[in-house]
């Protein structure tokens, strides 16, 4: 427990008691310990958590699980955006086909799936040996072999490692080839499970911008200087189509962070997902005001760096028309 | 006079229906919906009609716990602890069905007043409004529904009440786009010049010509709403009722058995949902083409 670490046992119960009390102001009113919670944020003091996968201060506990969660939702985001973009921009090129019909199709069970529901499918399928030993191929939970990581130099006693906290791009630099590929096959299943969510979203949008983008007038001229048809797609549609999508991949991020809550606590992955359901329910208040913050804060910077690549997009816009 | 004015409302309604029933899609879509609702609207009212008993729990049956394959006595299966996961769909149907209604409809209703006051007024009004949207855009809503539930508690209407603070934002923003639109258009100036009330310039002439896209929105929300109650509950964030009918503590009951191969524990409750959200989806975006004045033409 972490108040322990505030208690000198040689003291009397009423001593500690008060001691208690003083550090953590539990005589002032509401507003005056939230005034104190708002100044320790700015300090860096964001309190103290206590659940099943870490107890300690909150602001370890986030350089813990965040650049865990940073790694499964980017490479879900990438995974997403990879598959979406071409398939929404090859269902608006051959509109009313039977490309664009099963696109549209797997786009709709995509937005209708329960999250929790193709987590269980996914891994019932391929990570559980009693219901498919063909396909049992991938690890069920972790992020990554814990035998992998005894004993690994640049992995400290909590399971962080150096220097950039992310596992991946860590084993990277130390060239460490099988913690690398394991925790490739520990993220594949989650990702996967991501990604899918959010595909049919992004789809959507693209098909329908694309669509527009192919009607205007700028697309007929492009086609009427006899310009290949290869090129009136890339060059004169999807890049101005691209420009609406861009707008909204920040607030489906959103949806993505709003995913991982569950995802990693179907998967045992310990991210700010698995940490903000021990949090809640263990009744874990400053668990919970940590995650909320660490989630907003993503937000808001995903949203940041959307307005960035939206000027990089769209000229006009860097230019300050 | 009432008969001329109510005429192109219906007319447009039935235009509407036309366009929907167009495609196949949305015509699945409909049935379905519909098929749902006529379930939740039996268990409400009549439930011996379809042979439940007890809709406000899924009744366990102690005698035989462990979960039995599906069979023409269960046609569905049964999970521990003897739950026929078929009557726990039927029962599941009412209370998910019935949160999503009222979460997005009162979550509509104060969403489009907030908006069109705002958009009318403008000035401090809008800023104030505009400022509290964004503050509740900024956190995942999953996380921020979890936090609401935490620190109000956890009974199903304290669900749906946090909910409906999460979800009435989005539909002032749609509102308000749409109404800063109608505000400049020359019959609200022509009303205007006429005397009339701000109330009702707002809700007898800007309102009426906002409510397209609320529908479309509508529809899809019902859907993300009753995906959202399940997944809660499914994580364990559920109300404190053992035995509560939701599909989603159906699936999380069946959890453990589905590892060990009864997969009829979870691909059940899993489809009844998908299948609603699937529905709703269809019919949300079937109306995004039937509402939308090009296609109108």
């Amino acid at each position: 427990m972490i108040i322990s670490s505030y208690l000198n046992p040689h003291l009397p119960y009423a001593v500690q008691r008060a001691m208690l009390v003083k550090e953590f102001h539990l005589n002032d009113p509401i507003w005056v310990q939230y005034y104190y919670y708002m100044v320790g944020l700015l300090q860096g003091n964001w309190g103290y958590t206590h659940t099943a996968i870490y107890s300690g201060p909150v602001t370890t506990a986030i350089s813990l699980f965040l650049p865990n969660t940073i790694q499964l939702s980017i490479i879900a985001f990438i995974i997403a955006v990879v598959i979406a973009i071409p398939a929404g921009q090859e269902s608006a090129v051959r509109k009313n086909s039977a490309v664009d019909q099963i696109s549209r199709f797997v786009a709709f069970v995509g937005i209708s799936l329960p999250v929790f529901w193709l987590a269980q499918i996914l891994s019932e399928v391929f990570a559980t040996p009693t219901v498919s030993p063909a396909l049992n191929i991938l690890p069920l939970s972790g992020t990554v072999d814990a035998t992998l990581m005894a004993g690994v130099p640049w992995i400290n006693s909590i399971g962080v490692s150096n220097p950039t906290h992310i596992m991946m791009i860590d084993a990277l630099i130390h060239g460490n080839l099988p913690i690398f590929f394991s925790s490739i096959r520990h993220v594949i299943l989650p990702a996967a499970t991501l990604a899918f969510t959010s595909i049919a979203g992004i789809m959507r949008y693209m098909r329908a911008s694309m669509v527009e983008s192919l009607s205007q007038d700028y697309v007929k001229t492009a086609r009427s200087k006899g310009l290949p048809e290869k090129v009136v797609i890339k060059v004169h549609a999807r890049k101005n189509a691209l420009i609406p999508v861009v707008t909204i991949l920040g607030l489906l991020f959103a949806g993505l962070l709003g995913g991982v809550v569950v995802i990693e606590d179907l998967f045992s992955y310990p991210g700010m997902g698995l940490w903000t359901v021990d949090a809640i329910l263990g009744y874990d208040s400053g668990g919970i005001m940590g995650t909320t913050i660490v989630f907003g804060l993503i937000l808001v910077t995903a949203n940041f760096i959307v307005d960035l690549l939206y000027a990089w997009i769209d000229p006009r816009i860097r230019l300050g028309e | 006079m009432e008969e001329m004015k109510r005429n192109p409302r219906i007319e447009s309604f039935l235009l509407t229906l036309k366009i929907l029933f167009q495609s196949p899609a949305s015509v699945f879509g409909v049935v379905v919906v519909l098929i749902y609702i006529a379930i939740a609207a039996i268990d409400q009212f009549d439930p011996s009609l379809i042979g439940l008993t007890n809709v406000n729990s899924l009744v366990p049956n102690f005698t035989i716990p462990e979960p039995l394959p599906p069979s023409p006595a269960h046609p569905f299966g049964t999970v521990y602890p003897g739950i026929d996961i078929f009557t726990g769909i039927l029962k599941a149907i009412r209370i998910d069905i019935g949160f999503a209604f009222f979460v997005v409809i009162l979550g509509a209703v104060s969403g489009v007043l907030i908006g069109v006051i705002s958009a009318y007024f403008g000035g401090w009004i809008d800023e104030i409004v505009m400022r509290i949207t964004d503050i509740f855009f900024s956190i995942p809503y999953l996380v921020l529904a979890i936090a609401i539930g935490f620190f109000l508690g956890r009974s199903l209407f304290i669900l749906s009440v946090g909910l409906i603070i999460i979800w009435w934002p989005i539909y002032a923003r749609v509102v308000r786009g749409q109404s800063l639109a109608v505000r400049e258009q020359t019959f609200v100036e022509a009303a205007r010049a006429s005397g009339v009330g701000n109330s009702k310039i707002m809700f007898r002439h800007i309102l009426p010509n906002t409510l397209a896209p609320i529908f479309v929105q509508f529809s899809f929300d019902l859907a993300t709403i009753v995906l959202t109650l399940a997944t809660l509950n499914f994580i364990g964030f559920a109300p404190a009722n053992a035995y509560l009918p939701d599909m989603g503590y159906l699936s999380s009951i069946g959890y453990e058995y589905a590892v060990i191969g009864d997969w009829w524990t979870i691909v059940f409750p899993g489809f009844g949902l998908l299948l609603f959200a699937l529905a709703m989806n269809l019919v949300g975006d079937g109306l995004r083409d039937a509402l939308d004045p090009r296609l109108r033409r």
